[in-house]
């Protein structure tokens, strides 16, 4: 398993890729289909993931996560045994060009990246859902070498990655008139 | 809103949020004497105090009830009597003042007949039982019977269905029961204070179908609270309106029908059925039963359109829901509100987990075919049937959207600097409340809730909407995440049911009828109310202090041609 530190370093570090990245430019449709994978929820919970550039063809990609609190309980709410949040999530991709080798897969992650947990593959539309029960959290999309669903953790660079609304929620010194500064370096205007 | 602030307050924020450590030193104030009768509201060692705000007490006056009384001598509250009723029978109920101990203080409060919670009253469906109040207490008051489609005479509305009940005045409702299931009754002036105080009780109105429900071994009833208290004993409410407008008044003791210690004893494989009630002022539960499995049954006004196993109950103020649990090993099982707090000042959540009562499970075994039957989830064909009618209207758009939102003016300025320094996130719910000295600090005197008719751009008491006896009348909830403060909201609808048909566009697919519904921050609920019973409805955020910061408005259903 990877060390917090790797992971970190993963994050704001350029990464030499061993693959292929001369894929065609692939524009994913916003259009799917109904069926599968459709998260809803308040607007206000979503949020964008962030480019790290590390891979070429992804410097101009733009990312969105949806999050629902409300999909199959019969409360307006789903929360977990220990009265955290469970979120369904969809996440969606675009403006980025494909990699021709490689699986790009999604991950979430605690704010402390002590706990890592793997969404799925993304699909040929470059979205993907996932079910989360932790009150902060980030995703993150890592190019890998294959699909596996067994695997625990990232092995390759990160190519997005975005903090959950409530990541938002940090000391009162980190808020009003320094709040800029915090989320900024995170990669969040405001 | 533009708004000046002085140099020296801004600094001493930009100081807080530097020096949370030394502000935090301040705690030492918590359940001192302050001006005006007031005593500062306990609050989380933790939390750092803001500053300006070290002596500062709500604009409102000071209410206790009996102020100056002895409570010796008064009667001592009692447990709820259960008093089956027939039709036609009548029950007096007196709504007087109470000797009641709770965590060791020993306090003047309200109670329905001397009893808390009030009597547990029983009445088979359809049946008409006759309710006569008389009020003891010094403020007016009325019952509204909670969810019940009640004849729009005895909805208990002051000024609108009927005038309030006057200190030895008594009015007689006509209670009629269309609907299975649990309710509940409260005072509808100021709910923040007398409900708080104990007027409330339940009504069971059972069904002519012994296969109502599935088997249970028992049932037991729950009616959960809070009450915020300090070492003194309990806190002041505000006397000319309520005080915690931003948030409502949460409790920071729990109890369970009126008892900080309520205690079960079961038996191996016992199925319990429980009917919780919560009568909070604004605090939504996460009700857990540690281990035990647990089947949700039925909600405010019909069984769901199948049982389903859940994790826990969430339930909000003025909800009810039914659910039976199975305590299937022997030992202690504790019920508890599980949730994950927030502290605003640190950032982060944290868990916090409220005993609300200890089930003692014994060796000896229950009647084991109860207990096999616990495993199956029943479908409830004549729920499925009934809501059937209703599917063309499912996914047609809406006749009516609303939006809630705040408005507030006067408020002490160190309180807004901070509340609009944080601003970047907020919870679907709140869970607890996290910023006890500002929430206290804030009266229905400078914080205006608002429910808003998109189409009109109507506000709360300006909202016009009539309709007829046999609409229905689909109604989108928003709550806007950017507001002032924006906070999950119970809306309940008086005299008629609705359907929650989706949340954030998600479609509800269990679907029970419902009174009231919890709309968390930046949500997006849509109801389908059948507008069955005429009259001169309301419909309003049930977090007490909401409700008396404005968020109201009624309706009317007509009987005859528009």
């Amino acid at each position: 398993m990877l060390s917090i530190l790797a992971l970190l370093t993963a994050i704001g570090a350029p990464v030499e890729s061993s693959w292929d990245l001369r894929g065609a430019f692939h524009m994913p449709s916003i259009d799917t289909d109904p069926s599968v994978m459709c998260v809803d929820g308040p607007p206000y919970y979503a949020f964008e993931l962030v480019t790290t550039k590390n891979i070429p063809g992804t410097g101009l990609a733009t990312g969105t996560v949806e999050a629902s609190v409300s999909s199959d309980s019969p409360f307006s709410i789903q929360l977990s045994p220990d009265g955290s949040y469970t979120y369904d999530l969809h996440v969606s991709l675009d403006r980025m060009r494909v990699p021709r080798q490689g699986q790009l897969v999604a991950w979430v992650t605690t704010a402390e990246i002590d706990h890592i947990e793997r969404m799925g593959a993304l699909d040929e539309h470059l979205q993907t859902s996932g079910r989360v029960d932790w009150n902060k959290y980030i995703v993150v999309i890592t190019l890998e070498p294959s699909d596996d669903p067994d695997q625990d953790v990232w092995t390759g660079p990160i190519v997005m990655r975005g903090m959950s609304r409530s990541g938002m929620m940090h000391t009162m010194v980190g808020h009003g008139a320094l709040q800029q500064e915090n989320c900024a370096a995170y990669g969040y205007g405001n | 809103m533009t708004r000046t602030y002085g140099s020296a307050t801004l600094l001493s924020i930009l100081t807080l949020l530097a020096l949370p450590a030394v502000s935090s030193a301040q705690h030492e104030m918590h359940g001192m004497t302050m001006g005006g009768g007031w005593r500062m509201v306990p609050m989380d060692m933790n939390m750092p105090m803001l500053p300006g705000l070290e002596s500062a007490v709500p604009v409102v006056g000071p209410f206790m009830p009996g102020m100056g009384m002895d409570p010796a001598m008064l009667p001592e509250a009692r447990p709820s009597e259960v008093v089956p009723m027939a039709s036609g029978d009548t029950l007096d109920i007196s709504v007087s003042m109470v000797r009641r101990a709770i965590g060791g203080h020993e306090m003047i409060m309200f109670g329905y007949n001397g009893q808390y919670p009030g009597p547990l009253i029983q009445a088979p469906k359809d049946a008409t039982v006759m309710i006569r109040v008389t009020n003891e207490i010094q403020m007016p008051t009325t019952i509204h019977w909670h969810g019940v489609r009640i004849d729009n005479r005895f909805d208990g509305v002051p000024g609108v269905t009927q005038e309030a009940i006057q200190r030895g005045e008594s009015f007689l409702y006509e209670v009629n029961v269309p609907d299975a299931g649990m309710y509940w009754y409260h005072p509808h002036v100021r709910e923040d204070v007398q409900q708080d105080l104990g007027l409330f009780g339940n009504l069971l109105v059972t069904s002519p179908d012994p296969d109502y429900y599935g088997p249970a071994h028992r049932e037991e009833v729950f009616v959960l609270d809070d009450i915020l208290m300090d070492d003194q004993g309990v806190l002041p409410w505000g006397d000319e309106s309520p005080t915690h407008a931003l948030m409502g008044r949460f409790g920071n003791v729990m109890m369970v029908n009126g008892e900080t210690d309520y205690r079960l004893e079961a038996r191996s494989g016992e199925v319990v059925r429980f009917y919780l009630t919560n009568v909070a002022n604004s605090r939504t539960f996460n009700v857990t039963f540690g281990g035990a499995k647990v089947k949700i049954v039925a909600s405010d006004v019909s069984r769901f359109e199948r049982e389903q196993w859940v994790g826990s109950v969430v339930i909000a103020p003025a909800e009810r829901y039914v659910v039976d649990v199975r305590f299937d090993e022997p030992g202690e099982v504790v019920i508890a509100n599980t949730i994950q707090a927030v502290n605003h000042f640190r950032g982060e959540f944290y868990p916090v987990v409220d005993t609300l009562s200890i089930v003692h499970v014994s060796e000896e075994a229950a009647e084991p075919g109860v207990s096999a039957a616990f495993d199956s989830l029943r479908e409830h064909d004549d729920v499925v049937a009934d809501i059937e009618s209703f599917r063309p209207h499912f996914g047609r758009a809406p006749d009516h959207e609303v939006v809630t939102t705040v408005r507030v003016q006067g408020l002490h300025p160190s309180l807004v600097l901070s509340m609009e320094a944080d601003t970047l996130y907020v919870a679907p719910m709140e869970w607890n409340d996290a910023m006890p000295m500002m929430n206290w600090l804030s009266t229905g005197e400078e914080v205006t809730w608002i429910l808003e008719d998109v189409a009109t751009g109507a506000q709360n008491g300006d909202i016009d909407w009539t309709f007829r006896v046999g609409d229905v009348v689909k109604i989108r909830i928003h709550n806007t995440p950017d507001s002032f403060h924006p906070m999950n909201h119970p809306i309940h609808i008086h005299g008629q049911r609705f359907l929650v048909l989706s949340m954030d566009e998600v479609e509800n697919q269990n679907l029970v009828w419902k009174d009231t519904a919890i709309v968390p921050v930046g949500s997006t609920m849509d109801v389908l109310v059948e507008m069955s019973n005429p009259g001169e409805w309301m419909f309003h955020c049930h977090i007490a202090e909401h409700l008396h910061a404005g968020m109201m408005f009624g309706f009317t259903v007509t009987d005859g041609a528009p």
